[in-house]
């Protein structure tokens, strides 16, 4: 399927570049902070903490001009039966038990993007699988059979296409809802998670379920499938014409295990790259829907963005930094799917972005 | 194949895209749960009001009364009426189109003006600081959510340097021409000054991933051309070097450029929607979001048409201009 020559010249491409090596970094990272979280979370994303809402992120304090009650010696000073209220700057530090500082909520926002990386690598692999399931079959369907099925194949991707996504997954996202699935998070029921937090000291009560937005994944992978018709359609066509190809038919091989067989390990290369690029896409997607409040998602970048604007004049990284996560996944992805795209020159265009 | 065919091919084709949306937006009524008298009625409505209710809305229809009654009524102008405002959908998509599509166009112009300049710097100075901080430009560029982007611009220069508003769109390019037209040069200056203020914010939100993606294209499109032997030859024979570049390379690297714009045009309108949302930008994709909060299909169904047809039909515009420009091509 991968041949020892394309092995070859992925690692030498990724010898050359330091970008590629970046690239693969930033999402080994962020893959291992999703997995893990349940481990390395400071706590559990939804822990609210009223009395310490809107701590600034370290390095950081604010300063919040404030009306207070005035004070002296100790007791409060009344005039005409009134209490006396004076203006009070109040300084707010950043303190080390919250390092990226608390939304409005007083939720913890290391934990918060920690653990919203879950939600945004499971709509981004989950969506990309789907949509590669769909898009291939209709590609190499239509690629092979070519003339009538080809027709009708490619004329409603066409219809697809004209729809634009983010609008296309509002729209359906918005009609059928925001089903999700919380299933049991493996770390935390084993008692893993719970056992290596509690020998180091860490706070625990971590949430024993991932929630798998379903709807939002469906939805992606129906606005984004036709990428990948698209591509396996054109290697379809190509292929079908190689001399193996016809080999193989004229010993009798069916249609589909022809394509199984044959045709699809021959198109696999410029599908891994699209795929690489589309999980991309799918993740600005999923935060696009979250941002807008469409997808249901309680712990979600693109949520935690739309959260933090109501402290857009008070406090801005609440906002900030859950789009800074956004940014930091999507370039690293952006930068593998160049690695590939380079090393293996499939001749595909890439495709992507809200 | 002439051009002439070419059209006339590509317009049928474009005619059965046109079906396909309005049969998909039909059908998308039927995927979502509940009815639509649901949203005009309140849960313990009698049910004898009910069937009524249904009854207006044709809901007790055969399928195909319905769906002829739906796509018959689309080329006369007809979206159907809102649920919520009882209102005709199609004058309410009309009056939202404007701040839309000024979004749209003030997006791609500061694309346009921005990317390709930089594309062309970047590749004629390749490997120098320039290229590199061209290059991580556009790629963060095209990483960037514009919603975030959006929402850090209004922190930074409307909250904390207060050089722009937040949101809202006090005044259109209607307005600024009506005031030019009503002959108050004073007024209208102001008006003009106005929308360039408000607009500032969400067009570059909204342009920023297209001045990135531009300015790769543009780029490695130079790249490629300066390569060709006619540049060398055009070169070699004593050219000055400014009209190698500017004249013949960049000229045919704008070919594609252009239909790469056209083809980005869908997600320049899906850029617009979360942009509007952002600035609170009353154009079509505010008009989308609310219908769907308020469950008003007719108004979500006719923007989804309006939207989709007029990409259709800017697609077909590009492709005609690109045979145009490029005789070359293939009418395929």
């Amino acid at each position: 399927m991968i041949s020892e020559r394309t092995l070859r010249n992925l690692r030498r491409e990724l010898r050359r570049s330091l970008l590629a090596k970046i690239g693969i970094a930033v999402v080994v990272f962020i893959l291992l902070m999703a997995v893990f979280a349940p481990f390395i979370s400071p706590y559990s994303p939804g822990k609210q903490n009223l009395d310490e809402a809107r701590l600034p992120p370290l390095g950081f304090s604010t300063a919040e001009t404030k009306e207070v009650t005035k004070m002296e010696n100790g007791s409060v000073v009344i005039e005409g039966g009134e209490v006396v209220t004076e203006e009070r700057t109040v300084y707010t530090n950043a303190t080390a038990a919250h390092p990226l500082g608390t939304d409005g909520n007083g939720r913890d926002i290391l934990s918060r993007v920690i653990y919203g990386a879950r939600t945004s690598i499971l709509v981004g692999i989950f969506g990309t699988s789907l949509a590669a399931l769909i898009g291939v079959l209709v590609g190499l369907t239509a690629g092979y059979y070519r003339g009538r099925v080809d027709d009708v194949l490619m004329r409603s991707a066409d219809i697809m296409l004209a729809f634009p996504s983010l609008v296309l997954a509002i729209a359906l996202v918005g009609v059928w809802g925001q089903a999700q699935a919380p299933i049991p998070d493996p770390f935390v029921v084993t008692g893993l998670a719970p056992a290596f937090r509690s020998a180091l000291g860490f706070t625990t009560g971590m949430p024993d379920t991932v929630v798998l937005p379903g709807t939002v994944i469906v939805v992606v992978a129906l606005v984004n499938w036709v990428w990948f018709a698209r591509v396996a359609r054109g290697e379809a066509l190509s292929i079908r014409e190689e001399e193996y190809v016809k080999a193989a038919r004229a010993l009798g091989a069916s249609d589909g295990w022809t394509v199984l067989r044959h045709v699809l390990p021959n198109a696999i290369t410029p599908i891994l790259v699209l795929a690489t690029i589309q999980v991309a896409a799918i993740i600005l997607l999923e935060s696009a829907l979250s941002f807008l409040g469409f997808s249901g998602a309680d712990v979600s970048w693109g949520f935690d963005i739309a959260l933090g604007r109501q402290y857009q004049s008070t406090a801005w990284w609440i906002s900030t930094i859950p789009g800074l996560a956004i940014v930091i996944t999507v370039v690293g992805l952006n930068l593998v799917g160049d690695w590939l795209r380079d090393a293996l020159d499939p001749g595909i265009e890439g495709e992507g972005g809200v | 194949m002439s051009l002439s065919r070419f059209l006339v091919k590509r317009s049928l084709q474009g005619l059965f895209v046109i079906w396909g949306v309005i049969t998909v937006v039909f059908g998308l009524r039927f995927i979502s749960p509940g009815d639509p008298a649901n949203v005009l009625l309140p849960p313990d409505v009698d049910p004898e009001v009910r069937a009524e209710v249904i009854a207006e809305l044709g809901l007790n229809e055969p399928l195909y009364v319905q769906y002829w009654d739906f796509i018959s009524g689309i080329p006369l102008g007809d979206l159907g009426f809102s649920l919520v405002t009882r209102t005709p959908v199609a004058a309410r998509v009309l009056a939202k189109l404007p701040a839309t599509l000024e979004l749209a166009i003030a997006a791609t112009i500061v694309a346009i003006v921005i990317a390709i300049p930089l594309g062309v710097i970047s590749a004629t100075r390749r490997h120098q600081p320039a290229d590199y901080g061209a290059t991580v430009f556009s790629l963060v560029g095209i990483s960037t959510p514009n919603f975030w982007l959006g929402v850090m611009l209004i922190i930074v220069l409307a909250v904390q340097f207060d050089l722009f508003p937040t949101s809202q769109r006090p005044i259109g390019v209607d307005g600024i021409v009506l005031l030019f037209v009503s002959g108050s040069l004073g007024e209208a200056v102001d008006g003009l000054t106005t929308w360039l203020w408000h607009i500032t914010l969400p067009a570059i939100t909204l342009g920023t991933y297209f001045t990135a993606l531009i300015t790769r294209l543009t780029r490695s499109g130079m790249l490629d051309q300066l390569g060709q032997t006619y540049v060398r030859a055009s070169r070699a024979k004593g050219l000055p070097e400014t009209l190698v570049r500017y004249k013949h390379a960049l000229r045919n690297t704008l070919i594609p450029v252009i239909t790469v714009i056209g083809l980005q045009l869908g997600t320049l309108i899906g850029g617009a929607v979360i942009t509007e949302a952002v600035f609170a930008w009353p154009g079509l994709g505010t008009l989308i979001i609310n219908s769907i909060n308020a469950r008003d299909w007719p108004v979500l169904q006719g923007s989804l048409i309006v939207v989709a047809v007029g990409f259709v039909l800017v697609n077909i515009l590009v492709d005609a201009l690109y045979a145009y420009v490029n005789p070359q091509v293939a009418y395929d």
